[in-house]
C-alpha cells in the first residue's frame, strides 16, 4: 500500500467490545456519518503505525455472520465485501472477538478469515475472560485460526501496539502471496463445530462461567426484586436530571444574560441589536439551557447501556411490551426518546422485526422528550401553585408534570395498541438477543458518546433553532406598526396575521393569539414556543419601562385563563412539532408515507386532547 | 423422554434434540444458529418472565446467554442433559 493510507476495517460480534477498542485506538478524532443511502452509521477515525505512517479506521456495525439480519449487518457483509457504494474494499480487517464467548464470536470470525483479506484476530477483553476463569492460548489459536492473534485490553497500550504492528505485517506479508480462492461457505452447523472444537483448544482451563453475573441477575432478574430495582433507577435517573441541572442552568442563563447585555451597550439601537439581542440570543438561549439535561439523561442511558444493564431492563420490560405488540428492543429507543426522539429513533435500528420497529418509531415521538420540558415549566412555573397536595410532601407542580409524563407513556401504549391491530399489523414482534455480562463502564467511551450527543444538539441549536428564531424575530418586526395603530406590533407584523388566521382554527380548543403565533415557529421544534413566547414579549414591551421588569411568566398569567394554560400543555404532550423528528422519520422509513402519518395521527391527538382538557377546565370554571 | 424448552424447569441444564424449523421464521431460525441453539447442544434455562408476564425466557449456552420468547421456545425440543 504505497502512497494511499491503509484503511482498516473492525468487525466482529455484538458486545465483542469492538467500540471500546475502536475509541482506544482513535482516541477523540472519530467522524460519524451515514452511509450513503441507508440510515446506518459509519464511524471512522485514524490512528498512526509506530513509526508514524497513518492509517484510517473504520468501526463496521456489530454482526453474527456474513447473512445479514438487518440493515446493520448488511453494511458489515457489503463493506467487507467491497459492495458497499463510495466505500473502498479495507486492505485489511481486525476481527474482534470476545475472549470469553469463542464458541460463539470464533463462527463469525472464521467466515471473515475466509474471505482472504489481510486478518488480524484481537482477543479482546481478555481480563474480563480471566476473571471468569478462562485461560486461553493465543498462540494456539493463532495456529488453528491461520492468522495472527493478539491478545488486547481496550485500556492498557500495549495490546493496542501489537494490534497495529500485526495488521502492518498481514497488509506486508499479504501482498507477496496470491489471494487464495474462498472456500464454499460451511453450513452453520459445520461453522459451529469447528468454532467449538478451536474454542476448545485454544482453552488451557476453564472454570464454569460467568458465576459473577450469575449471582447479580439472581437478583436483577428477579421477577418482583429486578422490577423493583428498575423502577428505582429510572426514579433516580429522573430526579438526577432535574437536581443536578438547576445550577448549570442557572450559569448559562447569566452567560447568555451578559452577552446580551454586551452585545446591547456595543451595538448602535437598531436593526442589528434588535436581530442579536432579541431575536438570536434571547431564541437560541432558550434552548441551549436544556443542554445540561439531556446530557445528565444521556449520561445515565450510556452508563445503564455500557455495563449491561439495559439489556436486563429489556428483559424485563419485555413481557410488558409485548401485550402492546411491541417487544423488550423497544425499550432502549424509548428510553432515549425521553432525552429526543432523534437519536431514539436512530436507536430503533436494533429492532429486527420491520413492524415492531415501525411502531416504536411512530410511539417515539410521544415519550416526553427534553425539548418539551421549557414549555412544561414555563407554563407550570405560571400557572400551578407552587403548593403541597392536600398537605402531603407532594408538590403540586411536580405532580402535573409527572401527569404529563404518564400521559405520554399511556398514550403511547395505547397507540401501539390500535396500531399493532390495524396499520403495522403482522406477526407477534420476536425478542431474540444476547444478554452481555456486566462491567464497569469505561469513563472514556462514555466522554466520547457524551461528546458526540453535546456536540448534535449545539449543532441543531446553531443552526435550525437559530435560523427559525432569526426569521420569526423579523416576521414579528415587520411592518412596523405606525405610531397611531390600534394594533400591538406582534398584531400588525406578518407573523401577527397568519397567527390571527390559525387562530380561528384552534380557538375552540381554547388558544388565543399568542399560542397561534407560538405555534408557527414552534413547528421546527417544540422548545422554540418558549423563544417565540418570549421574543414576542420583548417586541411588544419594546421601550416599556414597567413593562420589560415584567418576567414572562408574569405576563403570561396576566393574558391567559388557567383553562388555556392546561389545554396548551395537553396539545404538547401529543404534537409532532419538531422537524428533525419528522425528517428523521422520513430517513429511517425510506419516504414521506409514514411521517405523514405520523404527525397527522398526533395533530388529531394534539387536538382533542387540547379541546377535552380545556372544556373540562372550564367546566371546573377555571376558564 | 423429551419435553419443550419453554416448559423446562429454571435452573436445570437439558441437551437439545430437535428443533421444528418449519414453525420458525427464515430470520428466527438463522438467528438461533446463530446463538449455536443447535441439536445436541446443552442450555441452561435461567430467568423467565418478570412480574407481568412469563416471556422472555433466558438461556446459558456455552459461556454466553441468549433471551429468546415462549414461541421459539415452542419449537426446541430437550431432554435431561447427561451431565446435570
Amino acid at each position: 500500500m504505497t502512497g494511499a493510507v491503509p484503511t482498516i476495517a473492525l468487525a466482529g460480534n455484538p458486545n465483542a467490545g469492538k467500540s471500546s477498542l475502536f475509541n482506544a485506538l482513535t482516541g477523540a478524532r472519530q467522524k460519524i456519518a451515514n452511509y450513503p443511502g441507508v440510515t446506518v452509521e459509519r464511524k471512522a477515525g485514524h490512528a498512526s503505525f509506530a513509526d508514524g505512517r497513518p492509517l484510517a479506521l473504520i468501526d463496521l456495525p456489530g454482526s453474527y455472520s456474513l447473512t445479514p439480519a438487518s440493515p446493520d449487518e448488511a453494511v458489515t457483509r457489503d463493506v467487507v465485501l467491497g459492495r458497499q457504494a463510495g466505500e473502498r474494499r479495507p486492505d485489511a480487517l481486525v476481527v474482534v472477538v470476545d475472549a470469553a464467548n469463542l464458541d460463539n464470536h470464533l463462527c463469525f470470525a472464521l467466515e471473515l478469515i475466509a474471505l482472504g483479506l489481510p486478518t488480524v484476530v484481537a482477543l479482546n477483553m481478555l481480563d474480563l475472560a480471566e476473571r471468569d476463569g478462562l485461560a486461553l492460548d493465543p498462540a494456539r489459536l493463532a495456529q488453528e485460526l491461520g492468522v495472527p492473534v493478539v491478545p488486547t485490553v481496550a485500556v492498557r497500550k500495549r495490546g493496542l501496539a501489537d494490534l497495529l504492528a500485526a495488521i502492518d505485517g498481514a497488509i506486508l506479508s499479504h501482498q507477496a502471496q496470491e489471494d487464495a480462492d474462498p472456500a464454499p461457505p460451511p453450513t452453520d452447523a459445520a461453522l459451529h463445530q469447528r468454532a467449538r472444537a478451536i474454542a476448545r483448544a485454544a482453552t488451557l482451563s476453564e472454570t464454569p462461567g460467568r458465576r459473577w453475573t450469575q449471582r447479580v441477575d439472581a437478583v436483577v432478574l428477579h421477577p418482583v426484586a429486578g422490577f423493583v430495582i428498575l423502577l428505582a433507577l429510572m426514579f433516580v435517573m429522573f430526579q438526577a436530571v432535574y437536581a443536578w441541572s438547576e445550577a448549570p442552568i442557572g450559569w448559562i442563563e447569566n452567560g447568555i444574560a451578559v452577552m446580551q447585555e454586551a452585545a446591547g451597550r456595543a451595538l448602535p439601537d437598531g436593526f442589528l441589536r434588535g436581530l442579536i439581542v432579541e431575536g438570536l440570543l434571547a431564541g437560541v438561549g432558550a434552548v441551549v439551557v436544556f443542554l445540561p439535561q439531556i446530557l445528565i439523561l444521556f449520561l445515565f442511558i450510556l452508563l445503564l447501556e455500557a455495563s449491561g444493564y439495559m439489556t436486563r431492563a429489556a428483559f424485563l420490560m419485555d413481557g410488558l411490551m409485548a401485550k402492546v405488540g411491541l417487544s423488550g428492543r423497544g425499550f432502549i429507543p424509548l428510553l432515549s426518546s425521553f432525552a429526543c426522539a432523534v437519536p431514539g429513533i436512530m436507536a430503533t435500528r436494533a429492532i429486527p422485526d420491520a413492524k415492531d420497529r415501525l411502531t416504536t418509531i411512530l410511539i417515539a415521538p410521544l415519550m416526553t422528550c427534553s425539548a418539551r420540558l421549557p414549555v412544561y415549566t414555563l407554563i407550570i412555573g405560571a400557572f400551578i401553585p407552587a403548593r403541597s397536595v392536600g398537605g402531603s410532601p407532594v408538590g403540586l407542580q411536580g405532580l402535573v408534570l409527572f401527569a404529563l409524563y404518564v400521559a405520554g407513556i399511556v398514550g403511547a401504549l395505547l397507540v401501539a395498541f390500535a396500531l399493532r391491530r390495524s396499520v403495522t399489523k403482522g406477526n407477534a414482534a420476536g425478542f431474540m438477543m444476547e444478554m452481555p455480562r456486566y462491567q464497569w463502564p469505561r469513563l472514556r467511551d462514555i466522554a466520547i458518546s457524551l461528546w458526540q450527543r453535546a456536540w448534535i444538539f449545539l449543532r441543531r441549536a446553531g443552526t435550525i433553532i437559530a435560523m427559525t428564531t432569526v426569521i420569526l424575530w423579523m416576521l414579528l418586526s415587520f411592518p412596523k406598526a405606525p405610531a397611531d395603530s390600534e394594533l400591538r406590533q406582534v398584531d400588525y407584523s406578518i407573523a401577527g396575521r397568519i397567527a390571527s388566521g390559525l387562530e380561528t382554527v384552534v380557538q375552540p380548543v381554547g388558544f388565543n393569539h399568542d399560542i397561534a403565533l407560538a405555534l408557527i415557529p414552534a413547528m421546527a421544534a417544540r422548545e422554540v414556543a418558549v423563544s417565540a413566547l418570549a421574543t414576542a414579549n420583548a417586541i411588544d414591551a419594546g421601550d416599556d419601562e414597567d413593562a420589560m421588569a415584567q418576567s414572562l411568566s408574569e405576563r403570561l398569567q396576566g393574558r391567559w385563563s388557567i383553562a388555556t394554560a392546561l389545554a396548551f400543555l395537553a396539545w404538547f404532550v401529543f404534537a409532532p412539532q419538531c422537524i428533525s423528528t419528522i425528517a428523521i422519520t422520513r430517513r429511517e422509513t425510506n419516504g414521506w408515507r409514514w411521517p405523514m402519518f405520523m404527525v397527522g395521527y398526533l395533530f388529531l391527538l394534539a387536538y382533542a386532547a387540547a379541546g377535552i382538557t380545556y372544556w373540562t377546565a372550564v367546566a371546573f370554571g377555571l376558564g | 423422554m423429551t419435553s419443550k424448552l419453554d416448559s423446562a424447569p429454571l435452573g436445570t441444564a437439558v441437551r437439545i434434540t430437535r428443533i421444528d424449523w418449519d414453525i420458525l421464521s427464515h430470520d428466527e431460525g438463522r438467528r438461533l444458529r446463530e446463538f449455536g441453539l443447535l441439536e445436541g447442544v446443552e442450555v441452561k434455562p435461567l430467568h423467565r418472565g418478570s412480574l407481568f408476564s412469563r416471556e422472555p425466557l433466558a438461556l446459558g449456552i456455552g459461556r454466553m446467554q441468549v433471551i429468546i420468547r415462549g414461541r421459539q421456545a415452542a419449537a426446541i425440543e430437550v431432554e435431561p442433559a447427561a451431565t446435570a
